[in-house]
């Protein structure tokens, strides 16, 4: 257990040199062989002794979306909601990972939630029952989400042992932990879930909006 | 059965139609009915099915949409997501109370149940339909009904709450009970039941069934078989059912009243048996009426044919209405006094001699059959005398109203209780009825002096006589043709004796033989030759030999042997057979002449001839050929006439007579002395002999009188250049007499019997006279 530790150490000594560093690329599909988009795959230390970068994510409320669908933020890092609409949202979440409402307003609010416990946060709009995001709060630096084709690319990885984590909002199952090696050669996976479809709710015409 | 009477068969044919028609009717409209019925039943199931899935459909919908409404309640997103039971059983509690569900649940998205009105317990268990959170799960909410631990049925929407991913599912229970049901039944116009069924044993959970329908419900319902529509009886009603699946051993139950469907029709049916029943029962009082109004008239003209049959023509037929029956019974009165008044006419015909007016024979035989067999009564018939020779002399215009002059003066001296008829030409008789021999001499010989005061008739004098023959019932015979006959035999015997009235039983019994006159058994006599002629010889008293013979016939018969010419020969003048007889007795005599004369034998034999042959219009003609055939002399035959013959066309028989004794026959006069016929008259008739009749030589010899009329008889005929023939010789003692007196020639027993032709010769060859003094 030491001696992991001094290994992890050391590799973190070397973090910044380009040299060393390594990356990460997974190919996410469904059981049946369908890309799957916003999959978040999260690739953590196994030795939980990673820098904080509390680095501030935005998601924003645009056309009575919230955009973007999924966001990944690592433990402790704050998230701004501003409002693009011209009318007001009230935002909220009862996830146990972070519970809070922002109640109607406009434009940004004064001030910005921090996500200070790892997990997954469901946001929701009050009056705009089809606006959904999701964040997933990780104590990892090294995430990405896969795009359109199912891919998702992690770079900078510190060659070491790691976890591998997969998550989507809409997976049926929690899908099982994994070891990974990472080295200097960049790392690939298939990967695949169990996803449900995305259920799309039902949304007025722009134009009720304004009557 | 076949019933007769005209008067039902009307009433049974108007209400037999009827009836036919009445059921045709009722049949069609029933058959059409419960077609209707059936198939507004069925449609109103189907559209009443439809309506009923519509209903649940939509209040489905609306529970989903009012439990989404809920479910994406902030407030009540924000007390679920606190994951505090007892929070969380208030806020549902308060939230199944707006929404008005009777039943909420709130379930982990994991299948637990964490909060439940219907339950306090701590203890967390499972969310009892998982198959709802299956369905739900794939389609975002799920309904069902579903029978909770209490026992009862609920609607169940299943919705997720979402925050905006579901944190939990909410079920909210609505109590589907028999409000429920009774609501949409009101809707559907359907009876709905939800029963289970598990097993074979049938639940009812809710129904819009009145009590005692729900509770039998279970047991109609566990015969079903199928799901398909049919008629299943509950109580006294019968309910076309559907049944439609609500979900695991669930069924709703969809009925509609058969009899509530037919009651419209029901009571066009008792409509239309009422009108059947007024129906037949006007119809048959109608018909009845109507059949009495044609039959009573038909039953009053029936026993007016009755009477007229009956021969009752006074009554009239009754007059009716006039209509056809009315017209018959016109034409059938005109037909009674027609028929009376020919039955009258008829009977006049029938009854009544059309030339006197007096009762005919037939009325006149009746008339006897009418008198009771214990009464005795007297038949008298009556006879004009002369009547013939009046006919002939003055013609017979004047004799027909002689005879009703005789008529008319017969019934005026008649007493009321004596009928009088006419028989046939002048024969008149009476039926003296309770009379006896005394009264009906009386009565005849009353008659007889009225009918001899004279007639004038065209101021001419007619005397008329009669001669009566009277026959006595029951003496002289049982039924009236006997009796009359035997009375014209009596008037017959009258005449000829004239002595004006004469008893049957006077005359003694009729023989035997004249029952055998029939043409057809004489004709057959002929045929076989039983008719044989018999020969009396005549003595020639001066030369004392055998000169002649008179021919008689004689029939012998096969069963009665030799009848004598009075049996047969008076019915063969009375019916013409004589015309038949005398051709064939002339043939045989001349034939037999012919041989005798061969065989040396000179005879002249004597033929009679009856008043027909004597005017029979061939005659002479026969008799030249007849002579001319056997080669005979013409005075080598004799012909005997009687007087009486002569009398009956005196003209023509005097001319036949002429013709005759012209040929050369001799002609002889029968009978003298019986008739009327005058030596005057004689005098002019070209006869050769003369025969005097056998009561006046009957014992001549002993009789002065008759001695008397025989010798002047004898004188006078020889004063004229007559033979005389002395008939009925008996004894030897008047054959001297006669002899002594120059009468010419005798014959009678006393002298030979008849005797058959070929006894003659022999017999001729032995006769030796008999010693007579000369």
């Amino acid at each position: 257990m030491i001696r992991s530790q001094a290994v992890s150490l050391a590799a973190l000594l070397l973090l910044g040199g380009p040299v060393y560093a390594g990356s990460f690329e997974a190919y996410v599909a469904t059981t049946a062989g369908k890309p799957v988009e916003d999959s978040v795959v999260v690739v953590e230390p196994v030795v939980k002794a990673v820098a904080r970068h509390h680095s501030t994510a935005t998601i924003e409320q645009r056309d009575r979306e919230l955009v973007p669908y999924v966001t990944i933020v690592q433990t402790g890092a704050a998230i701004d909601f501003p409002n693009r609409d011209p009318f007001k949202h009230h935002l909220y979440s009862f996830s146990p990972a972070k519970r809070f409402e922002i109640k109607l307003y406009a434009g940004k609010p004064a001030q910005p939630v921090v996500f200070d416990k790892p997990g997954e946060v469901a946001l929701g709009c009050n009056i705009h029952d089809w606006m959904e995001a999701y964040v997933l709060v990780v104590d990892s630096p090294y995430f990405a989400k896969t795009d359109g084709n199912g891919r998702a690319f992690i770079t900078n990885i510190p060659p070491g042992h790691y976890r591998l984590r997969l998550w989507h909002p809409r997976q049926n199952s929690e899908p099982p932990l994994r070891e990974i090696e990472i080295g200097a050669a960049p790392t690939q996976l298939n990967l695949a879930m169990d996803i449900a479809p995305r259920i799309a709710k039902q949304k007025p015409p722009v134009e009720a909006d304004h009557y | 059965m076949i019933v007769r009477s005209l008067q039902y068969r009307i009433v049974i044919v108007f209400v037999g139609l009827l009836l036919l028609v009445m059921a045709i009717v009722l049949a069609l409209v029933t058959r059409t009915n419960g077609r209707i019925v059936f198939a507004e039943m069925e449609r109103e199931l189907s559209a009443g099915t439809q309506v009923f899935t519509r209903l649940i459909e939509q209040n489905q919908r609306q529970l989903e949409t009012a439990a989404t409404v809920l479910s994406a309640d902030f407030a009540f997103r924000e007390a679920i997501a606190t994951q505090d039971r007892p929070t969380m059983r208030s806020v549902i509690r308060n939230h199944g109370l707006r929404i008005g569900a009777q039943a909420m649940m709130v379930i982990s998205p994991d299948g637990q149940l964490i909060a439940d009105t219907q339950s306090n317990s701590a203890e967390l268990r499972l969310f009892p339909f998982p198959d709802l959170l299956l369905v739900a799960e794939s389609a975002g909410k799920s309904t069902g009904f579903r029978q909770m631990k209490d026992g009862r049925l609920y609607q169940i929407v299943l919705v997720p709450i979402l925050a905006p991913k579901r944190i939990a599912w909410v079920a909210m229970g609505f109590l589907v009970d028999d409000r429920w049901a009774q609501e949409l039944s009101g809707m559907n116009g359907l009876a709905i039941s939800v029963i289970r069924r598990s097993g074979t044993s049938v639940a009812v959970l809710a129904s819009s069934l009145d009590g005692p329908k729900r509770s039998a419900l279970p047991g109609a319902l566990t015969r079903l078989s199928n799901d398909l529509s049919q008629a299943v009886p509950i109580g006294d009603e019968h309910y076309q059912t559907v049944q439609l699946p609500l979900g695991k051993e669930l069924s709703v139950v969809l009925q509609r009243s058969i009899e509530q469907a037919e009651a419209p029709f029901r009571s066009l049916q008792m409509a239309l048996w009422t009108i059947v029943l007024a129906g037949v029962v006007i119809f048959s009082i109608g018909s009845v009426m109507l059949a009495r109004r044609i039959v009573s008239p038909v039953n009053e003209l029936a026993a007016a044919a009755r009477r007229i049959e009956a021969g009752n023509y006074i009554e009239p037929v009754p007059s009716l209405p006039p209509d056809e029956i009315g017209q018959l019974a016109m034409s059938f009165d005109r037909m009674r006094e027609q028929v009376a008044s020919r039955e009258q006419k008829i009977l006049k015909l029938a009854y009544e001699d059309t030339l006197t007016g007096l009762p005919n024979r037939t009325r006149f035989l009746e008339a006897f059959n009418q008198l009771p067999a214990d009464c005795p009564c007297a038949i008298a018939v009556l006879n004009l005398d002369r009547f013939a020779m009046i006919n002939n002399a003055l013609g017979h215009p004047i004799g027909d109203r002689l005879l009703r002059e005789v008529g008319l003066r017969l019934g005026l001296v008649m007493p009321g209780s004596v009928i009088v008829a006419r028989l046939w030409a002048d024969e008149f008789a009476f039926l003296l009825e309770g009379a006896d021999q005394a009264s009906a001499m009386s009565i005849a010989e009353s008659v007889l002096v009225k009918l001899r005061d004279p007639i004038t008739l065209d101021g001419q004098r007619l005397d008329v006589g009669g001669s009566i023959g009277i026959a006595l019932y029951p003496g002289d015979g049982q039924d009236a043709p006997t009796l009359i006959r035997r009375a014209e035999f009596a008037m017959n015997a009258a005449k000829r004796r004239h002595v004006g009235v004469a008893f049957a039983s006077g005359i003694g019994e009729e023989t035997q033989h004249e029952h055998l006159s029939l043409i057809g058994e004489m004709r057959e006599a002929l045929a076989r030759q039983e008719f044989l002629v018999y020969y009396q010889p005549k003595l020639d008293l001066a030369s004392r030999k055998i000169t002649g013979a008179e021919a008689l016939i004689r029939w012998q018969h096969p069963e009665q042997g030799l009848v004598p010419p009075i049996g047969f020969i008076p019915f063969a003048e009375q019916t013409g057979f004589i015309r038949e007889i005398t051709p064939w007795l002339l043939e045989t005599v001349a034939a037999q002449t012919a041989q005798w004369s061969e065989e040396g034998l000179s005879i002249v034999p004597s033929i009679n001839l009856s008043t027909l042959d004597l005017l029979n219009t061939g005659l002479v003609d026969q008799m030249r050929g007849l002579i001319e055939l056997h080669s005979l002399p013409a005075n080598g035959l004799c012909l005997e006439i009687t007087e009486s013959a002569l009398m009956e066309d005196p003209a023509l028989a005097l001319a036949h007579l002429g013709e005759l004794a012209a040929l050369g026959f001799k002609l002889s006069i029968d009978d003298y002395g019986t008739g009327q016929a005058s030596l005057a008259y004689l005098k002019t008739l070209p006869v050769h002999e003369l025969k005097i009749d056998q009561t006046f030589i009957l014992s001549v010899a002993d009789s002065p009188k008759n001695a008397a009329i025989v010798r002047s008889t004898i004188a006078l005929c020889h004063a004229l250049g007559l033979t005389v023939v002395a008939e009925g010789v008996e004894t030897s003692a008047d054959l001297a007499w006669l002899a002594d007196n120059e009468c010419d020639i005798a014959q009678g027993y006393g002298i030979a019997r008849p005797m058959p032709a070929d006894d003659l010769p022999d017999w001729i060859a032995a006769y030796s006279v008999p010693a007579f003094a000369t």
